[in-house]
């Protein structure tokens, strides 16, 4: 079997460099231009850190009962680019097999509570963006049918930010010290 | 001639730069992917339910419940089969309720269920086994079959009244029925001694085991 590698010329370096900047700069600068944006919650994290779905009963009422987990989530969402502009802000979650995923949640009240399945967006928060960041604490029930493709799963929640008006930021965000 | 390391690529220098940088972005990409709130879940572990008798719903009991008769001189001698009482007293199914054994102090309620991940996890069907031993024994060297004790079945308004159906106990390993995979089956036993001999007199005891396994 032959085996194809390509080597870059300097000169070819110099115009990758140049192409990569070229598209850095059209990604950092896309997400000011259209919704939604994509927002950073990592210091959001799960209580316990992972679960192993239980089975439901079964009754004649869902006979096809499935499974479920219950895990608490402290939500920390950094709203700092965003602060004093209105929008909605979705919780997503990604498709990550063919088997569906439910989530349902309660929250404190800061976010809203709500249900979504897997390869859906829900709303959770809706109007001015307080300040720098958003903290909740969500009591999430996951359930799904047992058809699943593997035995286990990784669910990437993200959160999602559709901005009203001029779609861009008010100011840089201030640096992390 | 070209190695594979020398072969020039029909494709310009720009074009092989912009497929460098598009996997460069691709992999600020993954990073940038990263920020969000993930959580990893484990399926359901495979499990099998059930009950003879006196049950409790996904739950453990202690009891074991026994099914009797006592015969006068008169049934010993007439040879007649016998009904066998209960001391179960669980009429309502686990499942949903319905009173599926109207008449517990002669019925046995058997309720089973086989639950898995999808298959890949274990395989499509459960099996229910009764075990009986050889006999019965009255603790003085005396006897009976244990293949002169069987049962009907009854499930009032179930379509299928006989998903574990009506046998007799044989001295050994019996198979009862399989139980596919995420479905609940029960049915209500009814027992009958066969009295086909006259016996020493006595108490005569026995256990069977009911099991549900999935390899």
């Amino acid at each position: 079997m032959r085996r194809r590698l390509f080597l870059l010329s300097p000169a070819s370096c110099k115009a990758a460099f140049a192409a990569a900047a070229s598209l850095l700069l059209l990604m950092v600068a896309s997400p000011a231009l259209a919704n939604p944006h994509r927002l950073d919650d990592s210091l959001s994290h799960t209580v316990p850190a992972s679960a192993q779905m239980a089975w439901r009963p079964q009754t004649s009422a869902d006979p096809n009962a499935g499974v479920e987990a219950w895990v608490r989530v402290n939500i920390r969402i950094d709203t700092a680019k965003w602060a004093g502009r209105t929008g909605n802000i979705y919780m997503v979650l990604p498709r990550d097999q063919s088997s569906s995923m439910e989530a349902e949640w309660t929250t404190n009240g800061t976010l809203r509570a709500g249900r979504l399945v897997s390869g859906e967006r829900a709303l959770v928060y809706t109007g001015r963006i307080p300040g720098n960041t958003l903290q909740d604490q969500m009591q999430v029930r996951l359930r799904s049918a047992p058809d699943w493709q593997s035995t286990t799963r990784r669910l990437n929640f993200y959160f999602e930010l559709d901005v009203d008006g001029i779609d861009a930021p008010t100011a840089e965000p201030s640096p992390t010290r | 001639m070209n190695t594979p390391l020398q072969r020039p690529s029909k494709q310009p220098p720009d074009l092989r730069a912009w497929r460098a940088a598009a996997l460069a972005l691709v992999c600020l990409a993954q990073v940038a992917s990263a920020q969000a709130w993930t959580l990893s879940i484990a399926a359901a572990s495979r499990r099998v339910f059930l009950h003879v008798g006196n049950g409790t719903t996904d739950g453990n009991s202690a009891t074991v419940n026994t099914v009797s008769t006592t015969l006068t001189g008169a049934q010993l001698i007439g040879g007649n089969p016998l009904a066998m009482s209960s001391n179960s007293s669980q009429s309502a199914s686990l499942y949903d309720g319905y009173n599926t054994c109207p008449d517990p102090s002669s019925q046995m309620l058997i309720g089973a269920s086989y639950r898995r991940n999808n298959g890949n996890d274990g395989p499509a069907r459960a099996t229910l086994r009764v075990t009986s031993p050889a006999n019965l024994e009255n603790g003085n060297g005396d006897t009976i079959p244990f293949s002169q004790i069987s049962w009907t079945v009854s499930a009032p308004g179930s379509p299928r009244p006989n998903v574990i159906p009506a046998g007799a106990f044989n001295g050994g390993s019996l198979t009862l029925t399989s139980v596919r995979a995420n479905t609940y089956i029960e049915n209500c036993h009814s027992y009958v001694y066969a009295n086909e001999a006259v016996r020493a007199a006595g108490a005569y005891n026995g256990q069977v085991t009911y099991t549900l396994s999935s390899p």
